[in-house]
């Protein structure tokens, strides 16, 4: 459903994401994964629109989307959460969803919408449900009337995922999910994303340790440098003896 | 249902008002005081919901309320015509200030001073096109769409409620989250698929559609027109009247519109005095009660409930 053709992009004289090729196929889950500053924050913004490429092709669905904006893209089912949890401060979780679910209401009233301005909307209450199922799912319940300072540095992830799933996207970017919450935190969000799977979400995890992916992705990728160095199963990629190299000797502390 | 019937309470007790007071000087405040408020409320939709420190509030007054009349006059359309006129050119004019402003991403104070400098290219046009506009000697309005006090305070109560109503049916809806989202984190919206450039074009334009109402039923109350209705103190006055009324609930700012409205009536100083005692009091209430009159008076409710 994602291709990705030689997709490049410097930063004056860095080249932070270099020639790039890979794809994903619907219902799996990808690993990416690579050493810090290999290029996978920069990838995933390039596919989420948050950052143009210099040169490349990103195929969705058939369609080169590379260059355009970040909301287009969202609203074609691609949609990235954040390395740092970027949250609406002053706002609640369940508020958070509800803003999320600009999307989902859009695609389901199209220009009808406007008319729900002035009337109300069944529309409202069926995204006020979405949204609670959402926090379920995310095991956010406890947090719903919570605002985001009152939130642990692991919900406010597991808010930045929920509120890619009330996008109803078909494709969902996790930007170095597990990287900071504690133990149980992790734990708890690879049942989350282990359920979404099992609702047939594609997924495309990025992570600078290998432990959390090995045991999810169906399939992975290694970058280092901005460049592919190996792919294959979790297990494969991590036998590579360049991937081992990248990561010198950090790489058995960090696996 | 407990905020229902204080908005009824509320509305009652204005509808009522003229029954106990047949003062005129009581009545042309209040009537000065919610187009004032009509100007703050939308404005605050802008500032307060979508975040954007528009300066161009003012111009969208005051061409609301020149073109009313200009249109009036020249194309014959009468008063209600000229109104609704103005609200079209103003809503177009906005339009292309707004997308220029937007598209090349202007922010806070950026986009404060690009308005503002639009805003002053607005005021220089209203005062230099003499055959127009009559410079800065301005237009006495002789008609009178709307004959006196008591048809103008049930004009401007209607006009501002149903100012009140809009707004508060597009903050409370879809529309309003993206707004908000936009003020809090524009690039959390971004990805969540919320076209940003458009709602806060949106945001602009209605809240400058709104102003032009204001200005087209102000003028024709003041009686006259003159360039100063543009100027940067009618922009500073609409952000006075938000700050002090407050910028997290619709209505709050009709509170700042009215105790600035009063204000200068019950002082009874020199001008220059008064002047003084009235920016003292601003600041003053400004540094004690940062969320407004009604940020202040929730807290105090909350803590006695």
């Amino acid at each position: 459903m994602l291709e990705v053709r030689g997709l490049t992009k410097r930063f004056g004289g860095l080249t932070a994401v270099a020639e790039l090729s890979f794809s994903i196929v619907q219902g799996e889950i990808i690993g990416i994964f690579g050493p810090n500053g290999s290029g996978k924050t920069t990838l995933l913004n390039l596919v989420a629109g948050l950052a143009r490429p210099t040169s490349g092709v990103i195929l969705w669905q058939g369609t080169n989307i590379a260059g355009r904006q970040a909301h287009q893209i969202a609203a074609a089912g691609l949609v990235k959460t954040f390395q740092n949890p970027q949250l609406f401060p002053e706002l609640t979780a369940l508020e958070h969803l509800l803003i999320a679910g600009h999307l989902a209401l859009k695609r389901r009233l199209g220009w009808q919408r406007l008319a729900t301005l002035f009337r109300h909307a069944q529309a409202s209450q069926t995204l006020a449900h979405r949204a609670r199922e959402v926090l379920a799912l995310c095991r956010l319940d406890a947090a719903r009337e919570a605002r985001a300072a009152e939130l642990s540095y692991g919900e406010e992830k597991m808010l930045g995922v929920a509120m890619g799933l009330m996008c109803e996207p078909q494709l969902l970017l996790l930007d170095e999910p597990a990287s900071g919450p504690g133990a149980e935190e992790i734990a708890n969000l690879e049942r989350v994303l282990r359920d979404l799977k099992r609702e047939g979400m594609t997924l495309c995890v990025i992570d600078h340790k290998v432990g959390f992916l090995r045991q999810l992705a169906d399939r992975a990728i290694s970058l280092h440098h901005g460049a592919k160095i190996a792919e294959g199963t979790p297990e494969e990629v991590l036998r590579n003896p360049s991937v081992v190299s990248a990561y010198l000797g950090r790489a058995h502390a960090a696996i | 249902m407990k905020r229902l019937a204080g908005t009824a309470l509320v509305a009652a007790a204005l509808l009522a008002l003229p029954l106990a007071t047949q003062s005129d000087f009581v009545l042309t405040i209040l009537v000065f005081a919610f187009l004032q408020g009509m100007l703050a409320v939308s404005f605050n939709l802008v500032f307060g919901y979508a975040g954007q420190l528009s300066m161009f509030h003012a111009a969208a007054f005051g061409i609301g309320a020149y073109a009313t009349h200009l249109f009036g006059k020249h194309l014959g359309v009468g008063y209600w015509g000229g109104v609704v006129l103005a609200a079209a050119l103003v809503a177009a004019i906005s339009v292309v200030v707004g997308a220029i402003c937007f598209r090349f991403r202007l922010r806070e104070f950026y986009f404060a001073v690009v308005t503002l400098a639009f805003s002053e290219m607005a005021r220089l046009t209203v005062l230099n096109w003499n055959s127009m506009t009559n410079g800065s000697l301005g237009i006495n309005l002789q008609e009178r769409p709307i004959d006196g006090t008591l048809a103008w305070y049930y004009v401007a109560l209607g006009a501002l409620a149903i100012t009140l109503v809009v707004c508060w049916r597009l903050v409370h809806s879809w529309m309003g989250r993206a707004f908000v989202a936009i003020r809090l984190n524009d690039e959390l919206g971004d990805t969540l698929g919320i076209n940003v450039f458009r709602y806060k074009l949106v945001a602009f334009t209605a809240g400058s559609i709104m102003a032009a109402f204001a200005g087209s039923l102000y003028a024709y109350f003041l009686g006259s027109l003159e360039p100063g209705l543009l100027s940067i103190d009618t922009s500073l006055g609409i952000i006075a009247m938000v700050l002090l009324g407050g910028r997290r609930a619709v209505a709050a700012p009709v509170l700042g519109a009215l105790v600035l409205t009063a204000l200068p009536h019950l002082i009874h100083f020199s001008a220059e005095i008064r002047s003084l005692v009235y920016g003292a009091i601003l600041i003053f209430s400004i540094l004690v009660m940062p969320q407004g009159i009604y940020g202040a008076a929730a807290q105090l409710i909350r803590r006695h409930a």
